[in-house]
């Protein structure tokens, strides 16, 4: 584990070595909920019964859905990105070298980015909370465990990516078309319930790990509710991420084989 | 080993427990894939043998060379040791480790040298850099900070050990490299051409410290691909030379030139008769000559092979004086590693 933080903070240098680039980061995030908080604003009449029972209040219920649609989308370019920048600088090679696990330094190559957009997406609730948004936030302890299996329910999606970068030096579909799906059937600007969706649209919601996660965090975060109320949403997306891990750990495992067999593994 | 090898008295390789380095058999080849049809069908697809059959021992505590043209082999050949890619056929043992059989162990004993000074963090202060790479390797807190300095130290960089890499020469990032590598205490080291990115100062004030502070000091054994003949002459044990995949040639650095070199001469005469050289080539006596006109004096410089060396050269300088031509001084020549090279290749295409 001490690996995994070694690169984990040797990232968080780098990228706070660039300083103005890194309060930008968070001041356009800021900047980024007050448009947001007058859309909903106008929009909360036409929302209020499609929402009710995630929050009833439009504002939140968006925030919480981009603010998960951002850990997701960090999640799975995370490792991809991580793998594609030491790759094109450098410094991949030189990692490989060491007596150090693949899952350690893939990890530590994507724990700063998916950690910093944690860190944002709470400056950016903190913000929202500020202009007015309804958060229980003595639940906030119990919705950090949802956000973790959120993260970990994506992380095979950004295993596969990066195992295809590694073997044929591109990301491939998947991520884009998981990002996608989620950001329009994931219920992160309208719950997935809502009517007027073609049956065999929104009988794609059931097949995306975001659904299950934003569904259990709005209950946790904006209705107040405990955990156990939302067991079910959570074992679905436990299961799915436990499969999805062991099957995306396989092509993982095979890509990185052939890399080193096509002689490609460091290779820009 | 090829004919050419068993042409020269070269130093046996023996396979004891001593050897750092044990390579059997080792062979790889690359797919070229180009263009789409390559892309869809296997058929269309050319293979490149990137190494053949190579086999060789090397010593605890050798510095041995890899000399070769470009493409020969050389950086295939440290990527199978640093296990960053798989072998078609053969074997390699590093310090006892199979390299596909035990990887992990084998980079806890080797540590390649990369040098393209892009392997660093270059937003990171040189500490930072060596702190990361200390973590990788395991080593922690208090051992790590004296490590660390005491590399600093050894590399002459604790002056600039706080500032960012990105504001370094290529000679400190070269310096900072080896640092890196020197952490883990490795027993063997790869060195691929570590001083190409420096002024020829830079490059003779590094190899110092890479013989007697890396190799003497730290005991490691060095295996070091190089295109720079003095610093194959200056620092190497032994060499090997490769040619297209294919191991041609291993030996002590000085039995390779006198076996491939020591028959090269340079004649002083006056007159330049030319008659005269040519009769001495038509004799056998004398081949590939070549003129560099008026060297002093009326005197022309004549560097050329003669056949059985000084006997060669004896029988030589009589013709030319029967023939009225003075010679004024004959003495041997000093291959480059260009001419050598290319000597070993010619003899290893006429086997």
């Amino acid at each position: 584990m001490h690996k995994v933080w070694a690169l984990i903070r040797s990232n968080w240098l780098a990228a706070s070595s660039y300083k103005l680039g890194f309060i930008f980061s968070f001041g356009s995030l800021i900047l980024s909920v007050i448009p947001i908080f007058f859309i909903t604003r106008a929009l909360q009449t036409t929302m209020a019964d499609v929402i009710r029972g995630q929050g009833d209040q439009y504002f939140a219920f968006l925030v919480v859905g981009l603010i998960s649609l951002n850990v997701v989308s960090s999640t799975v370019y995370a490792l991809p990105g991580g793998l594609q920048t030491a790759t094109s600088t450098g410094t991949l090679e030189a990692l490989l070298a060491t007596p150090t696990s693949v899952t350690a330094l893939l990890l530590g190559l994507s724990g700063y980015e998916v950690l910093f957009t944690v860190l944002r997406s709470a400056v950016m609730l903190v913000a929202a909370a500020a202009m007015g948004a309804r958060v229980e936030w003595h639940q906030l302890g119990a919705s950090l465990p949802i956000v973790a299996l959120i993260v970990v329910a994506h992380l095979p999606i950004a295993i596969i990516t990066a195992a295809m970068v590694l073997a044929f030096r591109t990301r491939g579909p998947l991520a884009q078309l998981v990002l996608m799906a989620s950001t329009f059937l994931g219920g992160v600007y309208y719950p997935t319930t809502v009517t007027g969706i073609p049956a065999p649209i929104k009988a794609i919601s059931a097949f995306i790990p975001l659904t299950y996660g934003l569904t259990a965090l709005r209950a946790v975060l904006l209705e107040g509710n405990s955990i156990t109320t939302v067991w079910r949403e959570l074992s679905i997306l436990s299961a799915f991420t436990v499969v999805a891990l062991i099957a995306s750990a396989i092509g993982f495992r095979a890509a990185l084989r052939y890399a080193r067999k096509v002689g490609n593994l460091a290779q820009y | 080993m090829t004919a050419i090898a068993s042409t020269v008295a070269f130093a046996p390789s023996a396979s004891t427990s001593t050897n750092a380095v044990v390579l059997e058999g080792l062979t790889k080849s690359f797919t070229k894939q180009r263009g789409w049809r390559a892309a869809v069908s296997r058929k269309a697809r050319e293979s490149v043998r990137a190494l053949s059959d190579v086999s060789v021992d090397i010593r605890s505590g050798e510095f041995f060379g890899l000399l070769g043209e470009n493409g020969a082999g050389k950086t295939t050949l440290f990527k199978m040791l640093a296990t960053l890619v798989t072998p078609d056929a053969g074997t390699a043992t590093v310090s006892g480790f199979d390299i596909l059989k035990s990887p992990n162990r084998v980079r806890e004993v080797l540590a390649p040298v990369i040098a393209d000074e892009r392997s660093l963090h270059w937003r990171l202060s040189a500490r930072e850099n060596m702190r990361l790479f200390a973590s990788l390797h395991d080593l922690r807190g208090a051992e790590a900070t004296r490590r660390i300095d005491e590399l600093l130290s050894l590399v002459n960089l604790v002056d600039a050990a706080d500032r960012l890499v990105s504001g370094f020469s290529s000679g400190m990032k070269q310096r900072l490299l080896v640092a890196r590598t020197l952490l883990a205490r490795p027993s063997v080291l790869l060195l691929d051409e570590p001083t190409r990115s420096l002024d020829p100062i830079s490059a003779r004030s590094f190899r110092r410290f890479l013989r007697e502070d890396v190799a003497l000091a730290q005991g490691c054994t060095v295996l070091l691909a190089t295109h720079n003949a003095e610093e194959a002459f200056e620092l190497c044990d032994r060499v090997g030379v490769l040619h297209r995949g294919n191991l041609v040639a291993v030996g002590q650095t000085s039995e390779l030139a006198r076996a491939v070199g020591e028959d090269r001469f340079a004649l002083w005469i006056r007159p330049a008769d030319q008659s005269a050289i040519d009769a001495l080539i038509g004799r056998g006596v004398i081949r590939d000559a070549k003129a560099f006109g008026d060297a002093e004096e009326g005197w022309s410089r004549i560097e050329c092979d003669l056949r059985g060396g000084l006997d060669g050269a004896a029988e030589a300088i009589a013709f030319l004086a029967k023939a009225g031509v003075s010679v004024g001084r004959c003495e041997p020549v000093k291959l480059s590693l260009a001419d050598l090279l290319e000597r070993v290749l010619a003899r290893h295409v006429d086997a």
